[in-house]
């Protein structure tokens, strides 16, 4: 019987303190880990989708980043038009290797193609394309034919249906890109041709027309040259080309960012006013208990256990309960965020993707590391003051 | 008011208790008996004077040097009930062994399944506490204190709360462990345990007296 053993055996026989302290510990690692996951979930999304992108720079008309955010964020679409000649401008500042426009259109409400009602439709040049071609190669070996769309994760085609209908023109779904979490997870992408082919059909057989000028475009994708500062190069282009923003993709989502900055102190400090108030719980159930238990400790120590075995063994009593509680409670929070994923950032209106294995295990080592530094807080002192107790003054009691 | 009253449990104590002895030392409540067991078995240090167990003062001794004097030369039948409700029978017994040498731990289990079969608790041996009566909760307790083989057997009442047959029982079994050369000193307020030992003192207001001769009892064992 080590103090292990000991320790387990204890745990069994007091059930009420044990599973105020369980309780505890559950709720604490389960709270930490679910609001980190999410924090750093959205903090992974962005990162993806950003990635996604490829551009080093977009480059919008003026005072439409806002809405530019809100469609990549949350896939909301959004109409911002510029002339194309603002093309050759933003080419011709020094820095920028490459360009490539994109025209954004959405679908009309109810597309039934889609898990979102409304999806936002990116039109590209494969000419000059830099940032879905990538893909295209690597999954398909080719480039995008006319009447092909490839979608974001979101994008499906309807069960028993050969096509997709935007407008009342079939389009044949060549693949999916991976879940970012973002806005471009409900986005289907197309070339030129492709939607000057719905406008034409639009006009003929949808419920409304699409307007699609071939004049006009939403925001330009710029490739930074290697070894210039995208910093520099995008003040170069607010500076040279006017009525336009460009927006450095690593600082797209800044109001957000801040947001989630916010968000993050918020729950930092519920959550340390929650382990502050079940250090003290705790710390009151197991001094309560050290009360109950001094004839116990008293008849150990009587046989010959030393206090330190006895302040081991109080101590791995609590140390097993918390190390079983906050892996339950952590276990329940992962499962519950990762199921309802899609839910969260639905109704939150955040963009969200579980992190990667390496950052869920480091959240969990935290949540842990954190609750058993909890309990042993709470229940040191009153360890130590059983352990050292005279046994004859406490058989007495 | 605020006045500190100063108790001394135990004073003018001078005991010499020899190998082989069976000594009852009786008192009323109150009167100093369990604290002088208690520095007997070192589970409490004297203000003034010294105890000596075989020739280590226990003055002298860290804790760590008297927890092991305790689990290898001491057995201790407590007064009150001290199994641990969270141990079945056989691992109460088992559980001095866990304080020991690393042989006696392994060996654990079975000695003390010999102990309690001993004690005519052979059916017993997976019963919690909770479903034993007084009699086999003290019987438990007594294997116990005979799990490191002790030189000396100290016990706190050891038959209080019993009725008549079972005490006669567990005094019977005081007798067979005595009768094996393992000292014996218990306390009690029962006059009528007298008759079982080979000294008889009597304890009051802390102050020890020898009433041997007053005393049927085992004679010509020490």
């Amino acid at each position: 019987m080590n103090s292990i053993r000991l320790a387990l055996k204890n745990i069994k026989g007091t059930s009420f303190r044990s599973l105020v302290i369980f309780l505890c510990v559950m709720g604490v690692a389960g709270f930490f880990l679910s609001t980190t996951l999410i924090l750093r979930g959205t903090e992974h999304s962005l990162n993806v989708g950003l990635e996604r992108l490829g551009a080093d720079i977009i480059v919008v008309p003026e005072g439409a980043d806002t809405k530019l955010e809100s469609a990549l964020l949350m896939g909301k679409p959004t109409e911002i038009w510029m002339p194309r000649g603002i093309m050759e401008q933003v080419a011709a500042v020094p820095g920028v290797e490459k360009v490539s426009p994109q025209v954004f259109l959405s679908t009309l409400l109810g597309a039934h193609c889609c898990s979102a009602s409304e999806m936002f439709l990116v039109v590209f040049d494969p000419e000059t394309d830099f940032t879905i071609r990538p893909f295209l190669e690597e999954e398909l070996g080719r480039g995008l034919g006319r009447g092909e769309v490839i979608g974001g994760r979101y994008v499906f085609l309807p069960p028993g249906d050969k096509y997709i209908y935007v407008y009342a023109h079939p389009l044949t779904l060549v693949g999916n890109l991976e879940k970012t979490g973002t806005g471009l997870d409900q986005t289907m992408f197309f070339t030129v041709e492709t939607a000057q082919d719905i406008a034409l059909t639009s006009q003929t057989k949808a419920v409304e027309v699409l307007n699609f000028d071939s004049n006009l475009i939403s925001a330009i994708m710029v490739k930074t040259a290697p070894g210039t500062d995208p910093h520099e190069v995008a003040f170069d282009i607010r500076m040279d080309v006017a009525g336009v923003e460009s927006i450095e993709t690593p600082l797209l989502f800044g109001q957000y960012r801040n947001q989630l900055t916010g968000m993050l102190w918020g729950f930092l400090v519920a959550l340390g006013i929650g382990w502050g108030l079940s250090v003290a719980l705790i710390g009151l159930v197991f001094s309560m208990a050290a009360n109950e238990r001094r004839r116990e400790i008293s008849v150990l120590r009587a046989l010959g256990a030393t206090r330190s075995f006895v302040f081991r063994s109080l101590l791995a009593e609590v140390g097993l309960l918390t190390l079983g509680a906050s892996l339950l409670g952590i276990l329940v929070a992962a499962v519950a965020i990762y199921l309802l994923s899609d839910f969260i950032s639905t109704s939150m209106e955040i963009p969200f993707l579980f992190p990667s294995w390496g950052s869920f295990l480091i959240l969990c080592a935290i949540g842990i590391a954190l609750a058993l530094g909890m309990v042993i807080l709470a229940a040191l002192f009153p360890a130590l003051r059983m352990s050292r107790q005279e046994p004859a003054l406490a058989m007495r009691e | 008011m605020g006045e500190q009253i100063v108790v001394t449990p135990v004073r003018h104590v001078s005991l010499t208790v020899s190998r082989g002895d069976f000594i009852i030392i009786v008192g009323r409540s109150g009167s100093g008996k369990t604290t002088l067991l208690n520095l007997a078995a070192g589970l409490v240090k004297p203000t003034s004077g010294e105890v000596f167990i075989g020739d280590a003062n226990v003055r002298n001794m860290n804790d760590k040097q008297l927890s092991l004097l305790r689990n290898r030369k001491i057995g201790f039948v407590f007064q009150y009930p001290s199994l641990l409700s969270s141990l079945n029978a056989l691992e109460n017994v088992a559980l001095p062994a866990s304080f020991g040498p690393g042989q006696r731990r392994r060996n654990a289990n079975a000695r003390a399944s010999e102990l309690l079969e001993l004690m005519g608790l052979s059916e017993r041996l997976e019963s919690y506490p909770r479903q034993l009566s007084a009699g086999e909760q003290k019987r438990v307790v007594i294997a116990r204190s005979l799990m490191n083989a002790p030189e000396v057997v100290l016990a706190d009442e050891p038959t209080s709360d019993l009725d008549e047959q079972t005490e006669q029982e567990i005094m019977t079994l005081m007798r067979q462990i005595h009768a094996e050369g393992v000292t014996i000193m218990i306390v009690t307020h029962s006059l009528e345990l007298m008759r079982y030992a080979t000294r008889a003192l009597r304890m009051e207001d802390g102050v020890l007296t020898d009433i041997t001769g007053m005393a049927g009892g085992i004679r010509g064992k020490s």
